[in-house]
């Protein structure tokens, strides 16, 4: 900490304590992300301090993705006030908050946004009663709270930032400085207050990254790089490699571990670097002269690491382990998520879902779905295909969506075909599956949640971009060849050849003026940054509609979406 | 009698008022919970705490395995699934950490929400 000040003359310090005088939503937003890039950069030191008792997978890794959360629902925000600004960052890091770090870390925003209320911008007495309300709130989520977990890191740079905003000439940079001090100090103390943490010769890895989130603020104030991690090599002893397997992460398809001696002494920046290069959940320990190594990394690279480090020394042992086989839903493709999918009880209800794309299984797979049939517009499973996944279910209630128009049929004929009880909700489209998707009560009675699932279908209408195959007069609109066409709800109305602007006339149609949410399912053909572009031109044509994007997946449709 | 352990001396058995002192006390650490309910007060008060070392707690044999229902009360404001999943590993872990076997299912109901801020 004193190093970090160090590093800025008085001079400038006197300036930057000016510029920082009063920060407005937008400066917040700023600090924010750069607390969010610190973290991120020190990811993996958060994660090497996990230890269980405190079960909660990557620690690292759930503060950084909460932290992006938080961050993505603000990203577009031209909000100028810090109290709304706040508001709407607590509001991403509780949407998205992962793992029981997480869960903290968003109640520290909340309570933060609650101290600062909607005032347009804060100075230090303000921002220091914030910090303080934070404390407050997240120590109002738990009837027995730990002490030297991030709780306490939190009380103790709190009281830091109450002490120094007495002064009258305090300045927010006089609070973050005193308050990342703290932090820091209290984050070597947390061992004394938690035996496991003495035990295991580790610090708090949840208080550990609230530091490291407040240390980026501190250091972009300063102007100092937030892309260099701080690195360390512990004693091999205390790698924690029972553990890093909680939490898989995409491209977390192998776990490497290697043990060498390498043959000049360890350039440790350059390792780390060279290992963040191929995979995650990096950590390095150091025994004698051994050093082991710890990777996640992507399929069809398993061997890299140990190529790599073959080039350091000579290799003494090496453990390869398949991570994908440890998933219920099996292996996933390179780099994508796994699919996930719903394990339900004898007693319960078990859907059957037909899904085009594998980025749509996800999502079905993510609402509870417990078996996926590959399927859509060209490729229609057969009846035989729906009865052999009814009958693989492990319940003796099945409802089937079917997600095309053309699939209804087979799928009702397979009630005639299994013993199980079998209803069918004739979702013709992947959005509707998925609207229905939310009103499904695995407990409820067969009847009683098909009926619910189909009234919760109704509530959207879909939208599905395609290119026609041939030229023709369809529904009154006269297509050629070639051309983009747009359907709503199965009925084609708009053609034409740019997709932007059969997009725009088909979302017209559906009425998007009155809608509040249009989520953009994108097919296997089309670029990501392609349909960021579509989105953003839905965003400014109708400001009050919100727009959310996932990967579908599917073949031949370049966009199908939901407008709800 | 929930569990028992043959032994070279003999048997150890441990009872589910046992099991569900610890996992209540583990729930009750766990970030989130606010409280716990008995199933019968489902959707009521969240007074009961602290007298009662196992409220909100329901250990069964199931399959031979042990099950342990959790009625909780969790935080306004915080994300339910992710504190839900928590509680439920936290237990688990305590549970088998102090009788040194596996259970079977920790099951989270969540009874209500409490909030301690309107906004």
């Amino acid at each position: 900490m004193t190093t970090l000040s160090a590093q800025v003359d008085p001079e400038t310090r006197e300036r930057l304590a000016d510029a920082f005088r009063r920060i407005d939503g937008p400066m917040l937003r700023a600090l924010a992300e750069a607390g969010l890039t610190w973290l991120r950069t020190n990811q993996q030191i958060v994660n090497s301090l996990n230890v269980f008792p405190v079960p909660d997978g990557d620690t690292g890794t759930n503060m950084t993705l909460t932290m992006q959360a938080a961050l993505e629902e603000v990203a577009d925000s031209s909000e100028s006030s810090v109290g709304r600004m706040a508001k709407a960052i607590a509001h991403g890091a509780l949407m998205g908050a992962r793992g029981n770090s997480g869960v903290i870390l968003s109640q520290l925003w909340r309570g933060l946004a609650r101290g600062l209320d909607d005032l347009a911008t804060m100075d230090a007495p303000a921002l220091a009663h914030a910090l303080d309300a934070a404390r407050e709130t997240a120590y109002k989520g738990v009837v027995q709270p730990v002490e030297g977990t991030i709780l306490t890191v939190a009380k103790d740079l709190a009281r830091a930032a109450l002490q120094v905003s007495s002064s009258p000439a305090a300045t927010n940079l006089d609070v973050l400085e005193a308050a990342v001090q703290a932090a820091d100090e209290s984050v070597e103390r947390t061992p004394q207050l938690l035996p496991v943490l003495r035990e295991a010769g580790v610090v708090d890895s949840g208080g550990k990254g609230l530091f490291f989130i407040l240390e980026g603020m501190l250091r972009t104030v300063y102007g100092l790089a937030l892309s260099e991690p701080i690195l360390e090599v512990k004693p091999i002893s205390q790698l924690q490699l029972e553990q890093t397997v909680e939490a898989i992460e995409p491209g977390q398809d192998w776990e490497v571990i290697i043990d060498f001696q390498p043959k000049v002494e360890l350039d440790i920046p350059a390792f780390y670097h060279q290992l963040g290069e191929m995979g995650t959940s990096i950590q390095v320990g150091e025994g004698d002269g051994l050093y082991r190594m710890h990777i996640h990394v992507p399929d069809k690279t398993e061997f890299q690491p140990v190529e790599y480090v073959r080039t350091l020394g000579t290799i003494s042992n090496v453990r390869i382990e398949n991570l994908m086989l440890q998933l219920p839903g099996g292996a996933p493709a390179s780099g994508k998520p796994p699919l996930r999918l719903a394990i339900p009880s004898p007693e319960q209800i078990a859907v059957v879902v037909v899904s085009p794309g594998e980025g749509l299984s996800r999502v079905f797979g993510s609402l509870g779905a417990a078996a996926v049939i590959d399927g859509g517009q060209t490729m229609n499973p057969s009846t035989q295909q729906i009865v052999e996944a009814v009958e693989q279910a492990p319940c003796e209630k099945v409802i089937v969506l079917p997600n095309n128009k053309n699939i209804v049929l087979s799928a009702r004929q397979a009630i005639e075909l299994t013993k199980k009880k079998l209803a069918v909700v004739p979702s013709h489209t992947g959005p509707q599956g998925i609207a229905a998707m939310l009103a499904l009560d695995p407990d409820g009675d067969l009847d009683t949640v098909a009926a619910a699932m189909a009234s919760s279908m109704q509530a959207v209408r879909t939208v599905e971009l395609t290119v026609a195959t041939r030229t023709a007069k369809v529904d009154g609109v006269s297509v050629s060849t070639g051309q983009t066409i747009g359907l709503l709800d199965d009925t084609l109305i708009a053609a034409g050849d740019n997709l932007g602007a059969v997009l725009q006339e088909t979302f017209e149609k559906a009425g998007a003026g009155q809608a509040e949410l249009a989520t953009l399912y994108y097919g296997e053909a089309i670029a990501p940054a392609e349909v960021d572009r579509l989105a953003d031109q839905l965003k400014s044509r109708w400001p009050g509609l919100q727009v959310e994007i996932h990967e579908g997946g599917q073949p031949h449709y370049p966009i199908i979406a939901s407008v709800e | 009698m929930a569990s028992s352990l043959s032994q070279p001396a003999g048997r150890i058995t441990i009872s589910e008022k046992a099991v569900a002192t610890i996992a209540a006390q583990a729930a009750l650490r766990s970030y989130g919970i606010v409280g716990m309910v008995s199933r019968t007060l489902a959707g009521g008060i969240v007074q009961a705490l602290a007298k009662d070392p196992r409220h909100g707690v329901e250990v069964s044999q199931q399959g031979g395995e042990l099950q342990i229902d959790l009625y909780v009360v969790i935080e306004y404001g915080t994300r339910v699934t992710s504190v839900s999943s928590s509680v439920a590993r936290t237990v688990r872990y305590q549970v088998e950490r102090s009788l040194g076997m596996p259970i079977g299912d920790v099951n989270v109901h969540v009874q209500d929400l409490h909030i301690s801020f309107t906004e």
